[in-house]
C-alpha cells in the first residue's frame, strides 16, 4: 500500500485516461461496423482484454475498408 | 480548386475512420511513457523484487535532452511502425477495392491525387507529433527540468522531417505495390537498410535521415542549432521532395498500364 501513495496518480492519470479514450473509441466503431476483417466477436476480446494494443489493433487491421 | 476537393475529401476519410482519434492519442501515449517510466523506475524496480538483499542500483539521473531522445527513440520504433501500419493501405488498398480508378476515371491529374493523399497523412502526422511531444515536454518540465519551449518546437520541426521522409516512402511505394502489406514491408525493410548502412559507413554519412535524433540530442546539448542538424534536415527535406517526385511519376506510368 505505501507503493501506491508514493505514486502521483495526477501523473499516471493521463495515460489511464488516453488507454480508456481509446478503449471507448474503438468498442463505438465496433458496434456500428457491419462487418469486420475477421469474426467480429473476436475483435470485441482483443479490443477489450488486449491493453493498449488491442483497440490500436483493431484500428488498423480489424476495420473494413469501404 | 482540384487540389482542395481531394484533400478535404482525404480529411473527411481520416476523420470518418477515427484516425485523427486514435493515431495522435497513440503518439501522445508512445511520448509520455518513457518520461514517466524513467522516473518511476526506482519504484517500479522496488515492486517487481527479485533484487538480493544490499543490491544497490545506481540509477542515473537524466537530464531533460536524455529523456527527449528516449521518448523520440520510442517514436521511431513504435510510432515510425504505426505510422507505416496506418498508411499503408493509402493508395494501395483504394487500387485493390477498386476506389482509385472510379476516382482516377474522371478528369484527376496524378500529381494532384498522390499530393492530397501525401499533404493529409502529413499534416495528421505532423499535429500529432506536435501534440506528442508537447504532452511530453509538459511531463519533462514537472520530473525532470528545464526544457524551454523553443526547445520544443526545435525537436518538433526537426523530428518532424524524419516523420515526413517516413510517411513519402510510405506513399512512394503505394504508388506502384498494390498490395498493403507488401507496402508495409517495403517500408519498413528499407529504414532498416537505411539505418544499416549509416552504421557501416558512419564516418562518411554524417547528414544520414537516420542521424536526425543524434544530431537533435547533440544541439540540444549544446544548447543551439548545430549546422550538423541543419544539413541533416536539409539533407532530408531533399530526399523526401525527390521521392514525392517519383512517386507520381510511378503513379502515372503503373496507372496507364
Amino acid at each position: 500500500m505505501e507503493l501506491l501513495q508514493e505514486i502521483n496518480w495526477a501523473i499516471i492519470a493521463p495515460i489511464l485516461v488516453i488507454q480508456g479514450i481509446l478503449i471507448v473509441i474503438a468498442l463505438i466503431d465496433w458496434i456500428r461496423a457491419d462487418e469486420t476483417n475477421g469474426p467480429k466477436w473476436l475483435w470485441l476480446i482483443i479490443i477489450l482484454f488486449v491493453s493498449t494494443l488491442g483497440p490500436i489493433l483493431y484500428f488498423i487491421f480489424g476495420r473494413r475498408q469501404r | 480548386m482540384q487540389w482542395m476537393t481531394l484533400f478535404k475529401k482525404e480529411m473527411l476519410e481520416n476523420w470518418r475512420n477515427k484516425k485523427w482519434v486514435w493515431f495522435p492519442l497513440v503518439i501522445i501515449l508512445l511520448s509520455i511513457l518513457d518520461p514517466i517510466s524513467s522516473y518511476y523506475m526506482p519504484q517500479i524496480i522496488d515492486s517487481v523484487g527479485g533484487l538480493p538483499d544490499g543490491t544497490v542500483l545506481e540509477l542515473p539521473d537524466y537530464t531533460p535532452p536524455e529523456v527527449v531522445i528516449m521518448s523520440l527513440g520510442q517514436l521511431s520504433s513504435l510510432g515510425v511502425l504505426v505510422i507505416v501500419l496506418m498508411s499503408m493501405g493509402t493508395i494501395a488498398g483504394e487500387r485493390k477495392s477498386g476506389v482509385a480508378e472510379l476516382v482516377l476515371v474522371k478528369p484527376v491529374s496524378y500529381k494532384n491525387y498522390v499530393t492530397a493523399k501525401w499533404a493529409s497523412l502529413i499534416l495528421l502526422v505532423w499535429i500529432s507529433l506536435f501534440l506528442g511531444l508537447f504532452v511530453g515536454w509538459y511531463y519533462i518540465n514537472i520530473l525532470f527540468g528545464d526544457l524551454t519551449f523553443l526547445h520544443l518546437l526545435q525537436i518538433t520541426f526537426f523530428y518532424g522531417l524524419w516523420l515526413t521522409l517516413v510517411v513519402t516512402l510510405v506513399i512512394f511505394y503505394n504508388t506502384w505495390i498494390k498490395t498493403p502489406g507488401l507496402v508495409a514491408f517495403l517500408t519498413i525493410a528499407t529504414i532498416m537498410i537505411m539505418s544499416l548502412i549509416t552504421q557501416v559507413f558512419g564516418h562518411f554519412l554524417d547528414w544520414s535521415p537516420n542521424k536526425l535524433s543524434n544530431h537533435i540530442f547533440e544541439s540540444l546539448m549544446t544548447d543551439q542549432a548545430s549546422t550538423d542538424l541543419i544539413a541533416t534536415g536539409s539533407v532530408t527535406i531533399f530526399i523526401s521532395v525527390l521521392l514525392l517526385v517519383a512517386s507520381i511519376y510511378c503513379f502515372r506510368i503503373r496507372s496507364r498500364v
